[in-house]
């Protein structure tokens, strides 16, 4: 058996321990220890969990990947466990993890530029790219992908809640067809094949640019994860015009 | 439809509007009982909405449509049938919202809140025309009968298909417009397997103390009020709901 501490951080508190503790049952390990605080970046959810060996990569990826988690660091526990004990870290949004414990990390959001864009692109909702394009410009490289899909994650939410939310609890497919298709073309001219979406003309995908869809892709998770909860929403990005093809090719799968 | 039955065709048509109101109100408030936060207020939403449809888009368009038929003789209704016939619809009606907005969308749910609610509109219908008082014989034409009943049941399943799995103008406008068809095709299809043979101008018992047209004006004028600050709540709550939701 091992102890794994893992570090997550989020973009708000409520529901966070029951949401990933669930998740962390659900991989087979058990959760000895949590603790939740809030600080100028996030909600950040502090676990140590005992559990197989084998099933660690299992776990890492489940959060890794679930639309909660903006930022993740994984590690073995040892003899000790100082870590946990200690005082929460006094990290900056761009380097949040110390690197020597690193197993699974993301860059963390530029938390604060995000906040104060979001007001802005919801009074101008949907024309929202040139305030996605000025953030684009604006945060610091490593944090750009990460605040993008905070965006995206933050404003597909908010459409949902806005203009879909009422109505009956649908499956995948028809939620990607009912929901997703007809809010994602307020935005960009989109085609569907089954759980796949090609977004034509992505003005935040221009050839040799660099936001790799990221913002659609938080969007979708955003907007789906809600219409799905409490299934967990991933998309993957299958291509992007920014690297050279066409057109920007996502897939969604639960 | 009968010789001596003759229709008033600006009733008729109040009638479907009377139907589609109720159904839209229902509706509107069936769709939200998916957010229900507790059993309390799932409860509420779900009477709520069965009222609407049950009295608002049955019943009431169901004694609009008798007044909007003239059958030749004085006629007036049973008034605890005519009650009954209410809470029939009513009850099915809550059943099948309640149904149909429980968990994940999936077919059989569908089929199975359609064929409440199909039961509903017909068991109404059949229970109000039992409460008829005049004086001749009635029967029924089974063939009929049995596509009234089908009518229901199709159109309910259709209507409550766009009501909970659409989102956007389809989903609040198209899913009342068919269900006001099921509604008003169910009854006039009903009303054309209703036969009525002379007895000689024997009046039933209790037809004197039974329920006279201007009776069932005014409660119907009521249902009709109740609807309609009904559809202007639901609307301003949920304008009101939209702009405090926060990105």
């Amino acid at each position: 058996m091992i102890e794994l501490e893992v570090k997550i951080l989020s973009d708000r508190r409520e529901g966070l321990l029951v949401e990933l503790g669930r998740l962390v049952v659900a991989s087979g390990f058990t959760l000895q220890r949590q603790r939740v605080y809030q600080d100028s970046h996030g909600a950040w959810l502090v676990m140590i969990t005992r559990g197989s060996p084998e099933a660690r990569l299992a776990l890492e990826e489940q959060l890794a990947t679930h639309n909660r988690v903006l930022s993740f660091e994984a590690s073995l526990v040892e003899e000790g466990g100082a870590t946990f004990a200690a005082a929460p870290p006094a990290s900056t949004p761009r380097a949040p993890f110390p690197a020597s414990s690193i197993s699974t990390n993301h860059a963390a959001p530029d938390v604060r530029r995000v906040e104060s864009m979001l007001p802005q692109m919801a009074r101008d909702y949907p024309k929202i790219f040139p305030w996605l394009l000025a953030m684009e410009h604006e945060v610091a490289a490593e944090a750009r992908e990460a605040s993008l899909l905070l965006a995206g994650r933050r404003t597909g939410l908010w459409v949902f809640k806005r203009d879909y939310e009422i109505g009956g609890k649908l499956g995948l497919p028809d939620t990607i067809k009912r929901i997703a298709l007809p809010a994602m073309r307020t935005l960009v001219t989109v085609d569907q094949r089954d759980r796949q979406l090609f977004i034509q003309n992505s003005p935040l995908c221009s050839p040799g640019g660099r936001s790799g869809c990221k913002f659609f892709s938080g969007y979708l998770e955003g907007m789906l994860g809600a219409s799905m909860a409490p299934q967990t929403v991933f998309v993957r990005n299958l291509h992007c015009r920014s690297s050279g093809v066409g057109d920007c090719a996502l897939e969604i799968s639960h | 439809m009968l010789a001596h039955q003759s229709y008033n065709m600006l009733l008729v048509a109040l009638s479907y509007v009377i139907s589609v109101l109720g159904s839209f109100t229902a509706l509107q408030l069936a769709v939200v009982i998916p957010l229900a936060r507790t059993a309390r207020e799932r409860t509420a939403a779900v009477f709520a909405a069965g009222a609407a449809m049950g009295v608002g888009a049955i019943w009431a368009m169901h004694f609009i449509a008798m007044l909007a038929c003239d059958m030749g003789m004085p006629v007036s209704y049973d008034p605890m049938l005519t009650a009954l016939s209410a809470i029939i619809a009513f009850g099915a009606c809550s059943l099948g919202l309640a149904i149909a907005s429980s968990g994940a969308f999936s077919w059989p749910k569908l089929a199975a809140a359609g064929i409440c609610m199909g039961l509903g509109v017909t068991g109404m219908h059949y229970l109000g025309m039992a409460a008829v008082m005049m004086g001749a014989y009635t029967s029924y034409d089974m063939n009929l009968v049995a596509t009234s009943l089908i009518i229901a049941i199709v159109a309910s399943i259709v209507a409550l298909w766009l009501a909970f799995n659409l989102r956007g103008p389809l989903q609040m406008i198209g899913s009342a417009l068919v269900m006001g068809i099921a509604v008003c095709g169910m009854h006039y299809t009903g009303m054309a397997a209703f036969k009525v043979d002379e007895n000689g101008g024997q009046m039933p018992a209790g037809f004197s103390g039974g329920l006279r047209g201007e009776n069932l004006g005014t409660s119907i004028f009521a249902v009709t009020l109740v609807l309609l600050v009904a559809v202007l709540l639901i609307h301003y709550k949920r304008q009101q709901r939209r702009a405090t939701i926060s990105i």
